[in-house]
């Protein structure tokens, strides 16, 4: 296994890498180079290759076990927003057990497993990329550039557009919304997701208009 | 891609940043090539216009900060164009660099996260 944390600034990551001790390699992508490269466009994803380096499943939703957040309880005395965030979070779908065993299945038997895919499958089944997603990625990439090189203000505009041109993709509005909220010299991300004040978006209210947690996921065609 | 001097990218910078090769055939990646007479200069750059024309690459440009960001090609319609897995440069928790490469003859399960 292979980790890689789509973060500009890698102090970013450094205490939840340092906390899980990992003994794979844990890696850094500061330019979200893999998001444009496999089709990462929320996280967790994951993508799996071969020992010849060729690509044998498209990068999917990659849980491979439940999340506690599914089965909690609403409290009824919290605020609305929060209801409704938790709500959409609860209808996620979840697909980590059987992500988990198509991985040991792959992993027992290699290419003969049904979840290694051909080539011709790979590519058909990778996210789809017209002249918006091109465009957006491009808007992202030149937003990286000028947080910096010009400073926040510069990139705002740039990332408002891949925003735009790209409503599927949460990493460039993860990145984006958090830089807003957490403030400077904080220990670890703020994960409200609410930068509406900046980008007009924010996570809850992408998701309702996406459908509902239902639809934010790639969910694995297993 | 970033490009600040549009008139001088190199093609082996292109390469490196677009994983698209221009070879003498065209713009090449694994066993797919894309025409592009003309793309390859004999200085050793590439005209990254007609490159990103050809390749349905978005040339977005920011004349204040006077710096352009090239966006991925759009001919296959999807995100991967051939199954073989990119190689970008990648850093592990020590700053290090570390390339997928290193990995050729073992599976790779590559799982992204994020701080966010």
């Amino acid at each position: 296994m292979v980790t890689v944390a789509l973060d500009m600034f890698p102090e970013h990551t450094h205490r939840w890498i340092d906390a899980a001790a990992p003994t794979h390699p844990s890696l850094i992508d500061t330019r979200h180079v893999t998001g444009e490269l496999f089709g990462f466009i929320n996280i967790p994803m994951a993508t799996w290759i071969d020992e010849e380096g060729t690509i044998v499943r498209n990068a999917e939703s990659a849980s491979i076990e439940r999340s506690p957040l599914r089965d909690i309880e609403i409290p009824t005395d919290i605020p609305d927003r929060l209801k409704t965030t938790l709500t959409e979070v609860k209808a996620i779908p979840d697909h980590s057990t059987e992500y988990r065993a198509a991985i040991l299945d792959w992993v027992e038997l290699g290419a003969a497993s049904r979840f290694a895919l051909p080539p011709d499958e790979v590519v058909a089944r990778s996210q789809p990329r017209g002249a918006d997603q091109a465009r957006a990625t491009a808007c992202f990439e030149l937003g990286q550039h000028l947080e910096r090189t010009a400073g926040r203000e510069a990139a705002r505009a740039w990332w408002r557009k891949a925003h735009e041109l790209d409503r599927s993709n949460w990493t460039y509005k993860r990145q984006a919304w958090t830089l807003e909220t957490t403030p400077e010299g904080a220990d670890a991300n703020d994960l409200t997701q609410e930068a509406g004040d900046v980008y007009g978006t924010s996570w809850i209210d992408d998701v309702l208009a996406l459908g509902g947690g239902a639809r934010y996921v790639v969910e694995p065609d297993l | 891609m970033i490009i600040t001097d549009l008139e001088g990218v190199s093609i082996d910078a292109f390469a490196e940043a677009t994983g698209w090769d221009p070879k003498p055939q065209g713009l090449c990646r694994g066993e797919v090539c894309v025409p592009a007479p003309g793309a390859r200069r004999d200085d050793g750059t590439i005209d990254v216009a007609m490159a990103a024309e050809r390749l349905g690459m978005p040339l977005v440009h920011d004349p204040e900060a006077r710096v352009w960001a090239l966006g991925p090609g759009t001919t296959s319609g999807r995100v991967l164009s051939t199954a073989i897995a990119p190689d970008p440069p990648l850093i592990d928790r020590a700053g290090e660099p570390f390339r997928l490469s290193s990995l050729h003859g073992r599976k790779v399960l590559l799982v992204a996260w994020a701080s966010y």
